[in-house]
């Protein structure tokens, strides 16, 4: 009898063993890994132009910093193989930006030489949660507005957000969400280029005269991520 | 014979053709779609707010109804502005619904709800356009992102009947004699 009781756990622990293996290899296995054929190029296609200046000036981006909390930011799907980013996406809104600044003759040779400098706060960059019929892409950054001379600085908020089909094929699928995230970020490059808010910011810190709006004033350290 | 059923044919296609859509330019230039804002008690997630202003902006394009969507707080040239709309609005009421409610009596009964109020204004003298009313209803098992598309889709079929039917009132207005 206690041997056949021995037995009978000895079973029951290898076969709770086995289950266990088998619930946790299929969640390794299912890990997307970055590969050419699920990576997709993000591009901004035409370069946003941003509005006339009352005075000629020029801008430089110091950096940009990934605030989104995201561990894996180039990872941006993980049903069906995995959808990755070729580039940070860091870079890509860098890159974004200094496009449409260069394009319109905005862009300073080096920091020195400008008289805004922008430090952007990127929160989201990607996809987010939406329905299931769609693709949801959303691009969501602050940018830290300073005029060196002075050392006054304002924060403008951007965000570019488009919806996609949805796609049955994985090939249909990567396409329509290359698309959507190239169209948010353009629509978030547009928001931030042609905002009103980065006028009256640049308005403000073009006069140096120290009278900031209380609503639109900076706070003293840079924003903290948001609550995903 | 032969000749009524070539002019059958044709009458046909003149029929067809009166009828067709018509490629009329949008009557606006540009449209401003702010994020809504939610009334005190209802319970959704900010993520479906963000969702709604995608989804309406999307719907707008899709309807061209106007030339370009653009985003919120983008500068509109002073030129454009008096062919230039500003949504706003607000979700008024939100009810979660029951899933046993909706399994066990059917016919509507424990349906989502969602009551929402957008007003159109001009651009260039704030003047307002049109005032939406629309209440959406889904099943209380479907995710409130479909919801939000469903109301984005009615919204922008209420604004265009909207403005259509303010535009013709204008026009009539404008031919009858003093």
């Amino acid at each position: 009898m206690p041997l056949r009781g021995t037995l009978r756990l000895s079973i029951a622990v290898l076969s709770l063993a086995a289950l266990c293996g088998l619930t946790i290899q299929p969640a390794q296995a299912d890990e997307p890994k970055p590969k050419p054929e699920n990576t997709i190029t993000i591009q901004l296609g035409q370069p946003v132009p941003p509005p006339k200046f009352e005075r000629p000036l020029k801008f430089w981006i110091a950096d940009v910093t990934d605030r989104s909390g995201n561990p894996q930011p180039m990872l941006v799907m993980k049903e069906r193989g995995g959808v990755f980013l070729d580039k940070q996406p860091t870079a890509l809104v860098k890159d974004a930006l200094d496009q449409s600044l260069k394009a319109a003759n905005l862009l300073a040779a080096d920091a020195a030489s400008a008289d805004i400098v922008l430090r952007v706060y990127l929160f989201h960059f990607g996809l987010a949660s939406g329905s299931v019929l769609d693709f949801f892409g959303k691009v969501e950054f602050s940018a830290m507005v300073k005029n060196p001379k002075t050392g006054e600085s304002l924060e403008v908020r951007a965000v570019g957000t488009s919806i996609a089909n949805g796609a049955m094929r994985k090939k249909n699928m990567q396409k329509n969400v290359e698309e959507n995230i190239e169209a948010a970020l353009r629509d978030a490059t547009r928001n931030f280029l042609r905002g009103t808010q980065l006028k009256d910011a640049v308005g403000t810190l073009a006069k140096g005269s120290g009278v900031v709006p209380v609503a639109a004033t900076a706070p003293a350290e840079p924003p903290k991520p948001q609550p995903r | 014979m032969r000749i009524f059923t070539l002019s059958l044919v044709a009458l046909m296609f003149a029929i067809g053709a009166a009828a067709g859509p018509k490629n009329e330019p949008p009557q606006y230039k540009t449209a401003e779609t702010k994020h809504f804002t939610t009334a005190e008690g209802v319970e959704l997630s900010p993520a479906f707010v963000d969702y709604f202003y995608a989804e309406l902006r999307n719907e707008l394009t899709k309807a061209k109804l106007v030339k370009e969507v653009i985003g919120e707080g983008e500068a509109v040239e002073d030129a454009d502005a008096p062919k230039s709309l500003v949504i706003s609005g607000a979700v008024t009421e939100y009810k979660k619904g029951s899933v046993v409610k909706s399994a066990l009596i059917g016919f509507g009964a424990g349906f989502r709800s969602l009551k929402m109020d957008a007003d159109v204004v001009r651009r260039s003298d704030k003047q307002n356009l049109c005032v939406i009313h629309i209440h959406v209803k889904i099943d209380p098992r479907w995710n409130e992102k479909v919801m939000a598309k469903g109301a984005a889709h009615e919204m922008v079929k209420e604004m265009k009947k909207a403005l259509a039917e303010g535009a013709k009132t204008a026009a009539g207005e404008a031919t009858k004699p003093s």
